[in-house]
């Protein structure tokens, strides 16, 4: 039994939760705007791209690897759906489906170029972030419907509206969506073929090999569940941009990232939880939403999630340190 | 082929430089023939070389980096910070100019100097240290500046628009003899310097190099300042010839820099550089923007086409290392 | 024994500058054990590479159960019942011993894999073979033992009828040994073909029907162990009667200085409290069973990983008297002159993708930079005087090391530290994957240099090599110090034994 106990204290995901009440606690201290709903309103709001994008990101760093085309693919994928929204007509259930259809198409790209040709993840995907930023500045600056609008119902996925006007009272009901696909993936992670290949090719691509596992198969297919959950974000961003600029979205791709590694992803692959990219998430959120309220300006945010990435990095290493030595 | 292969000259120069050599020559005159006349021959020889300068001293800087094995994708908004705060250290704060210029340099070293110290002596993956200080010298650039573009002096400034000359003096290409200057220099210290035997060394094997008593930590952080300094030189370049930053940008001339150097011969999976091939790639690259341009294609099509030219440098890369082993 | 169940005939595979296999045949029946034997670097696990799919042979013809196959994946061999114990391990770290077990061919229940029955099944098999594992542990935690039976349970569960053990025993305790020999035996009572390799002749003796030979990627010819002597194997391995006698006594002069002394050195598990001395001209044999922490010792004092506690000392070369040192890292070491030789030299001895010459000024660039600049025509004179000292088989000095043999890697790594004049060398398992005859080189080239006074540190696991070149043997076990024996004293069952005191 105590040694349950303290595996719980051990947990990164438990730390991290202690870090987020801690941090809240502070915010709500320092400044009385962070205390309204509003604010949790808006930082929900903020949070489903990333945390979409965070939970795709996380099967190819559990690979070891590392996908750094979420950002600005997410933002290509919007433009382009949304121009087609706008200028071609098509509804908007169709264009986000197309979102789905680009995010897997890119990630099975990257799949391809990584678990077939065997190009190093960081540059491949650093390729195809450029690829996805020049295609995406080619559309126009569009905005999708807005919630009143023609085809505005896809922003009731993410938040119901009761009412109207002043009096009106939001639901952010994209939580409960977050919640149950944070719940999904943690279980094909640790209960399906695809999960535990994951793990294995992470940990041990070799011996997966020799076990007879088709390697190849399932390294592109962690790059392809990635790049569905960019697709889904995709759809999440236009909910909350009211017009998504071209030529975005680099940078995009460390918050999520960055919330992954906090979640308590190893640095060299092997071991991870979807449950931990989602409080990890939520370090990144709250300080992103907090610093404004405690007078540092959106800029710090940049070097502040830099910051963040790489001291959770390091307590990683430093972890997997102390373990060797003993 | 063979037979060329065994040519004493062709062995000498090396025969992915000769042929790079044709391909540049060659695109040269493709542009010209497809373009005719939107293609003027002297005015895209000077917008080719004036890319050529700031995107070389990021190439050399990377060279440095990939030889030990390591990576370094920051390069471009750390130029972009170097050249904004020091700028902005001169427009506001009235610093002259040749301490502005020293400024820029020396916030490049600053960077080197973290990035160098986190891959090599804390262990931090090289990648990850590249999304981090991206992100660092984007958000150092903006507070800096307060998110304001920055314009260093023209040429015609009386005080400080001598600056220009490290570009061209009176028409003569100063700029191109600096940096080959500097591309020499960078193959003297990779080739004939004990900082640049165990750079490469260690590339290919830091374990075996480790283990014959030398430091291989501080030879892996030298790399990350011999770039940070080349970035900071890069970024003095950029300024004299585009004279306007602004923040928030940079990240497209990662990939440029990068493609110049894979392109060039030195291998992704480290141990194996070659300066003269970085230099080639870069005037490829360089020349294939102005190309871009010039049939009228925007930033978009340029990233999409420089994100490929990588796929494919790497490619052959890995699959030529690969039929090695 | 029964029928013939696989035949391998007129098997070619070359690849590029090597000719891995020479027209190999072999064959094994249905309830026996059948032993291929050979030095390091004479096929025996390339030719179970092409069997199992690894590799795709050149030509040649395998057939099993009546018929021509040509399995092109482990998979689709050991679908098909052919299976291989690998001689490196093969675990998912980061996975369960169950999952590691069943790892490609989960039970599944609806999408979900069902973890419940893989471990019930594991359990079942652990029992089979009365193996006490938990199959809920990570297998990280598993010691090296455990770990290979595990990776013996997973080829059982493959319903397999030909298990090939590649160097079962290498890594494990006398005990695992006698429980392993249960399983074999049990498995051939079942009708199994076994394919067992290994190195140590009593082992052959013991659990073998048949034993085939090969040699330089070639097949010598196949014996019925029990009409059979060790001799006769052994001139089939090496060709020519080349198997030196044990050294009789040490040659070391008896006034010879200590020139190292380490006391109660501790890192991490591997390494306990480990004590011992070095004298100056002495080979210093370090016996053990594969993790007994013999490398770990020398790392560890090299500086190459942390230790805990101990206390180092080193012969001044001016005053002649020992004097404690701080060794860190291995700049720490070289600078007191010990220079390392591992046992994988392509990862942590030469860099191949460099040239001689080089390599061979790695350690000691400062001897050959005038400011920051390299003297190339200094350091081509050196490399190529120690190219023609130690006989290394090169074109020249610009050649690249990966072009070389692993006995010529060798000699590169020693002209290394040759170059540095360093007066203690560390040779870990230095014949590893080199033939017979550079082998022989190699002896007498550590030989000559005990004789000139340099001392010397040799981790082996071949037990011959420990007799024929040592002065003196430590044994370790386990992490500790069991033995420190004279040459006089030595013989292979007094070194065993030592070899496992702490266990059981």
């Amino acid at each position: 039994m105590t040694k349950k106990k303290k595996s719980i204290i051990s947990d990164q995901r438990f730390i991290v939760l202690l870090v987020i009440i801690a941090l809240s606690a502070i915010f709500s201290i320092m400044s009385k705007e962070f205390r309204q709903y509003t604010t949790l309103l808006s930082m929900l709001d903020f949070s489903y791209y990333d945390l979409l994008m965070a939970i795709g990101v996380t099967f190819p760093l559990i690979t070891g690897g590392v996908d750094l085309s979420i950002g600005t693919g997410m933002v290509c994928y919007a433009l382009i759906a949304g121009t087609m929204v706008r200028s071609h007509g098509w509804p908007v259930a169709a264009a986000m489906v197309l979102c789905l259809v680009l995010g897997i198409a890119i990630g099975a790209l990257n799949g391809v170029l990584i678990g077939i040709m065997n190009l190093p993840p960081f540059l491949a995907t650093l390729c195809t972030c450029m690829i996805t930023r020049g295609a995406g500045s080619l559309c126009s600056a569009t905005p999708w419907p807005g919630l009143t609008q023609d085809g505005g119902w896809f922003h009731t996925i993410f938040k119901i509206t009761v009412g109207t006007g002043r009096s009106a009272s939001r639901y952010p009901i994209g939580f409960l969506w977050m919640i149950i696909l944070v719940l999904l993936m943690e279980f094909v992670l640790n209960h399906t073929k695809f999960g535990r290949y994951t793990i294995a090719i992470g940990s041990n691509k070799e011996a997966a090999a020799l076990s007879g596992i088709n390697v190849k198969f399932y390294h592109v297919m962690v790059y392809v569940v990635c790049g569905l959950f960019v697709g889904l974000a995709a759809i999440a961003y236009a909910a909350v941009t009211p017009t998504v600029q071209p030529g975005t979205g680099a940078g995009l791709e460390m918050d999520a990232i960055g919330g992954v590694f906090v979640g308590g992803v190893a640095a060299t692959g092997g071991y991870g939880s979807v449950i931990g990219t989602f409080v990890g998430i939520f370090v990144i959120m709250l300080l992103k939403t907090g610093l404004p309220y405690v007078g540092l300006q959106a800029n710090w945010q940049q070097i502040i999630t830099g910051l963040v990435l790489i001291i959770a990095v390091l307590i990683d290493i430093i972890k997997e340190k102390k373990k060797a030595a003993m | 082929m063979e037979k060329l292969k065994q040519n004493p000259i062709v062995k000498k120069l090396g025969l992915n430089r000769i042929l790079l050599v044709c391909i540049l020559i060659l695109m040269f005159v493709v542009f010209k023939v497809v373009l005719g006349s939107k293609f003027p021959v002297g005015d895209s020889i000077k917008s080719t070389l004036n890319y050529v300068y700031f995107l070389g001293f990021l190439s050399l800087g990377v060279t440095f980096v990939i030889a030990t094995g390591g990576i370094d994708f920051s390069i471009g908004p750390v130029m972009f910070c170097c050249a904004l705060v020091s700028g902005y250290c001169m427009t506001s704060y009235k610093v002259p100019c040749a301490a502005a210029m020293v400024i820029c340099v020396l916030i490049g070293l600053a960077f080197g100097i973290f990035n160098g110290w986190l891959v090599s002596y804390l262990s931090v993956p090289p990648f990850i240290v590249s999304m981090a200080s991206m992100n660092i010298a984007k958000g150092i650039a903006s507070v800096f500046t307060k998110t304001q573009s920055v314009s260093w002096p023209l040429a015609s400034d009386p005080a400080n628009g001598w600056f220009r000359n490290i570009v061209s003096y009176k028409g003569f290409p100063v700029g191109l003899v600096i940096f080959l200057g500097a591309a020499i220099i960078c193959g003297i210290i990779l080739y004939n310097t004990k900082p640049g035997r165990y750079i490469l060394c260690l590339g290919s094997n830091t374990e075996a190099v480790r283990l014959s008593g030398v430091d291989t930590k501080k030879w892996n952080m030298l790399s990350y300042v011999i770039c940070g300094v080349l970035v900071g030189i890069g970024a003095l370049f950029f300024v004299a010839t585009y004279t306007t930053v602004q923040p928030g940008y940079g990240d497209q001339y990662n990939n440029e820099a990068i493609a110049g150097c894979v392109m060039g011969g030195t291998s992704m999976v480290g141990g194996l550089a070659s300066i003269g091939g970085t230099v080639i790639g870069v005037f490829i690259i360089s020349l294939l923007q102005q190309g871009i341009m010039a049939f009228g294609l925007g930033k978009g099509q340029q990233m999409i086409i420089t994100g490929i030219i990588v796929i494919v440098a790497v490619y052959a890369d890995v699959s030529a290392r690969r039929r090695k082993n | 024994m029964g029928d013939v169940i696989l035949t391998m005939k007129d098997i070619d595979k070359s690849f590029p500058g090597v000719h891995a296999l020479d027209h190999v045949n072999f064959e094994v029946r249905r309830g026996e054990v059948h032993a291929l034997m050979g030095e390091n670097g004479a096929g025996k696990s390339t030719l179970m590479k092409v069997l199992t799919g690894i590799y795709q042979k050149d030509s040649g013809s395998i057939t099993y159960k009546g018929q021509e196959v040509a399995f092109h994946n482990t998979r689709e061999a050991q679908d098909n019942g052919v299976v291989i114990v690998h001689q490196e391990l093969n675990m998912v770290g980061d996975l369960t011993v169950a999952q590691n077990i069943f790892i490609g061919r989960e039970p599944k229940k609806g999408i979900r894999v069902d973890d419940k029955k893989m471990i019930e099944d594991s359990k079942k098999l652990f029992k089979d073979l009365n193996i006490e594992i938990d199959p809920r542990e990570k297998m990280s935690n598993l010691t090296v033992g455990k770990q290979q039976m595990c990776e013996i349970a997973k080829a059982i569960s493959h319903k397999a009828e030909v298990i090939i053990f590649d160097e079962p025993s290498a890594a494990l305790t006398e005990k695992e040994i006698a429980d392993l020999f249960v399983i074999i035996r049990d498995l051939r009572e079942k009708n199994l073909g076994i394919v067992y390799i290994s190195h140590r002749m009593d082992e052959i003796k013991v659990i073998t029907d048949r034993v085939t030979v090969m040699r330089d990627g070639g097949y010598v010819g196949t014996l019925i162990t029990k009409d059979s002597t060790k001799e006769d194997i052994i001139n089939m391995m090496v060709g020519r009667v080349i198997y030196e006698d044990p050294k009789e006594h040490s040659m070391v002069a008896p006034d010879a200085p200590v020139v190292l002394k380490v006391e109660n050195l501790n890192a991490g598990k591997m390494v306990q409290d480990v004590s011992f001395e070095l004298r100056k001209g002495e080979i210093l044999g370090f016996s053990g069973l594969m993790g007994a922490g013999r490398t770990e010792t020398a790392r560890a004092l090299f500086g190459a990983d942390p230790k805990q506690s101990g206390k180092i000392s080193i012969m001044d070369k001016q005053s002649g008297q020992l004097k404690e040192v701080t060794i860190n890292s291995p700049q720490d070491a070289v600078k007191y002159g010990i220079g390392y030789l591992s046992e994988d030299r392509r990862r942590y001895g030469v860099v191949v993708q460099k040239s001689v010459n080089e390599n061979t000024t790695l350690a000691t660039m400062e001897q050959f930079t005038s400011g920051i600049f390299i003297n190339k025509a200094k350091e081509k004179e050196v490399s190529e005087k120690y190219i023609k000292e130690l006989a290394t088989k090169t074109p020249n000095g610009d050649q690249l090391v990966v072009n070389l043999s692993g006995g010529n890697q060798q000699k590169v790594v020693i002209a290394k530290w040759l170059t540095r004049d360093s007066d203690i060398l560390i040779f870990d398992e230095p014949t590893r994957g080199i033939d017979v005859g550079a082998k022989n080189e190699i002896y007498k080239l550590m030989s000559k240099l005990a004789a000139e006074g340099k001392s010397i540190i040799m981790i082996s696991s071949e037990m011959t090599e420990i007799l024929r070149m040592s002065d003196r043997i430590i044994v370790m076990c386990e992490g500790k110090v069991t033995g420190n024996i004279d040459i006089s004293e030595a013989t292979q069952e007094h070194i065993m034994d030592k070899a496992t005191r702490n266990i059981n």
